[in-house]
């Protein structure tokens, strides 16, 4: 049998590696677009702060490949998919019994106007983060548009490498859905705390101003602003356009079933390309989507379900989330917002559906656990800091 | 060293949990994580995770792996090997032996 991912990122490269880990022996495929597969967290952090370099952000070393019998065909793309094969850019075509598409998405651009401006940036390749750190010198003046995940993090990069930084969000309080209302406001409050300017308005307009760019605002309150550089981190749109000249069924994503497989049989679609019920956009809910196509193609058991899991990273402190917040009853604070460390747990029903940690890896990886496990749950004791949480687990 | 180095008692690890023993006792070149599994026994890992700056030691311990506490890549503890990303790179095993609830640690020895 032939496989093919289209597609070098977590959710290729979790594929490719699931096939084989599971046993798989016909060839192996991956076609990706950039000059090696990557990671893509780290470039509103550490690749953005110019830490780490693209080598250090590689998903694999080379040799990987080679031992992994996976041939990487790079700095190309699948333009056509056609019954039993698929066709590259250079017209060069691949046999394939099966496609698995992972072709993620594109970071979202409003139609703003001016926003074709070149100081106007999105972050979402390898080649954004270059041109956007190219800009963040210090002194620069920085309007980040949207303090969701990724402009959170950019703001945080950017004031880090002495920027001045404004950022603009309409919603009070950005994600409040995923974090519980409480710590939502906390975090979005880490960046005044940090000397960020939080704007409570949208971006309506650019304009070419003598020697920057001006900004006016959604709110008739905020006055007009001129910037130097503007990022817009306002979401993320599911590359899809090689699936819908294929026939396959897509709204907002190529439509899947819990096993990956698209409106054809032949083609699965994983990580953020893929829109399932599930519907998470991030790095290991990619990676599960590949072990489950991998399972696919293997006709065996797929590995078994678990709870979300996401982190991000803003102004030194490191949050991790599990679960679905947003269907939490009530929640419970473990510690104090003041403290080094702490956590919320979002209850239901008697069980943990959900947590949020900063500085607390272990009590997000407790919670995983009692939701899979459906632990009951005990709210007095998971609010006591010195109750330890793995004691709580065995029961 | 024949007998190795005491590092720590056995009660000092509860089990599921790590500890992380300085560089300057152990003469290694990165310090070392001591974990204890849940089935009780005690191991010995680089405390660094390979992928970035994060201490093993603080991870999670259980049925034979421990779990970096950033972004939670997996590493046996018998042998050292990652079992899934973002880490790509196995980390180095050293051999413990437990004596009278003592933990003695030989760094560099294969386990
Ligand atoms: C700046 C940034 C920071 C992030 N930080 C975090 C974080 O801290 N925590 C977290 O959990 N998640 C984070 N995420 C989200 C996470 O990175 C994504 O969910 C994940 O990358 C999705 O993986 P993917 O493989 O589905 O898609 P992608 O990573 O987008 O990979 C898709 C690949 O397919 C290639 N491709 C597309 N079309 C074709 C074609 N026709 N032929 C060949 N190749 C093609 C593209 O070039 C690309 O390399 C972040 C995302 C970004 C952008
Ligand atoms: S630092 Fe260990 S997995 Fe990232």
């Amino acid at each position: 049998m032939n496989v093919v991912v289209v597609g070098g990122g977590i959710a290729g490269l979790s594929t490719a590696a699931a096939l084989r880990a599971g046993g798989f022996d016909g060839d192996l495929t991956l076609v990706d677009a950039g000059e090696f597969p990557y990671d893509r967290p780290p470039l509103s952090k550490e690749f953005l702060a110019g830490t780490k370099d693209l080598k250090q952000i590689a998903l694999q070393p080379q040799q990987w490949y080679d031992e992994q019998r996976v041939r990487l065909i790079n700095q190309s793309t699948v333009t056509a998919l056609r019954g039993g094969s698929v066709e590259l850019a250079d017209g060069l075509r691949l046999r394939a019994d099966r496609v698995v598409l992972a072709t993620g998405g594109g970071a979202a651009r409003p139609p703003i106007p001016g926003a074709d401006s070149p100081r106007v940036h999105v972050l979402r390749t390898v080649d954004d983060a270059d041109r956007l750190r190219a800009a963040l010198t210090p002194g620069a003046r920085v309007l980040v548009v949207g303090a969701g995940l990724i402009g959170a993090e950019v703001a945080s990069t950017a004031a880090g490498l002495g920027c001045e930084v404004v950022l603009a969000d309409p919603v009070a309080r950005p994600l409040a859905a995923a974090l519980g209302d409480e710590l939502a406001a906390w975090l979005h409050g880490l960046h005044a705390r940090r000397g960020i300017v939080t704007v409570p308005a949208g971006a309506a307009a650019f304009a070419e101003a003598g020697g920057g760019i001006e900004a006016r605002f959604s709110s008739g309150f905020e006055p007009p602003r001129v910037f130097d550089v503007v990022v817009l981190g306002v979401g993320m749109v599911p590359e899809t356009a090689l699936a819908a000249a294929s026939g396959l069924k897509v709204a907002r994503g190529v439509l899947v079933d819990d096993r990956q497989v698209t409106s054809n049989p032949a083609v699965l679609a994983v990580g953020d390309a893929a829109r399932t019920r599930r519907g998470s956009e991030h790095w290991e809910a990619a990676r599960h989507d590949g072990a489950r196509a991998a399972a696919t193609i293997l006709g065996t058991r797929p590995p078994a379900p678990t709870a979300p899991w996401f982190w991000t990273d803003r102004h030194g402190r490191h949050v991790e989330v599990v679960g679905h917040m947003e269907a939490a009853a009530r929640v419970v604070v473990r510690g104090s917002f003041d403290a080094p460390a702490f956590s919320v747990f979002g209850l239901r029903d008697g069980l943990v559906v959900a947590a949020v940690a900063v500085d607390d890896p272990n009590a997000v990886r407790a919670a995983r656990r009692m939701i899979d496990r459906r632990v009951p749950a005990d709210p007095g004791l998971l609010a006591d800091p010195s109750v330890n949480l793995r004691a709580l687990l065995r029961g | 060293m024949s007998n190795g180095i005491r590092v720590a008692a056995l009660d000092d690890i509860p089990e599921g949990e790590g500890i992380a023993i300085d560089k300057a006792i152990t003469g290694t070149a990165d310090d070392i994580a001591l974990l204890r599994d849940t089935d009780g026994s005690v191991w010995a890992l680089d405390d660094t995770c390979t992928h970035e700056d994060a201490s093993l030691a603080d991870g999670w311990v259980e049925d034979g792996y421990v779990e970096c506490p950033l972004h939670s890549s997996r590493f046996c503890l018998k042998n050292g090997e990652v079992q899934g990303l973002p880490a790509t790179r196995d980390t180095c095993p050293h051999r413990v032996e437990v004596r009278d609830g003592q933990v003695y640690l030989f760094p560099n020895q294969a386990p």
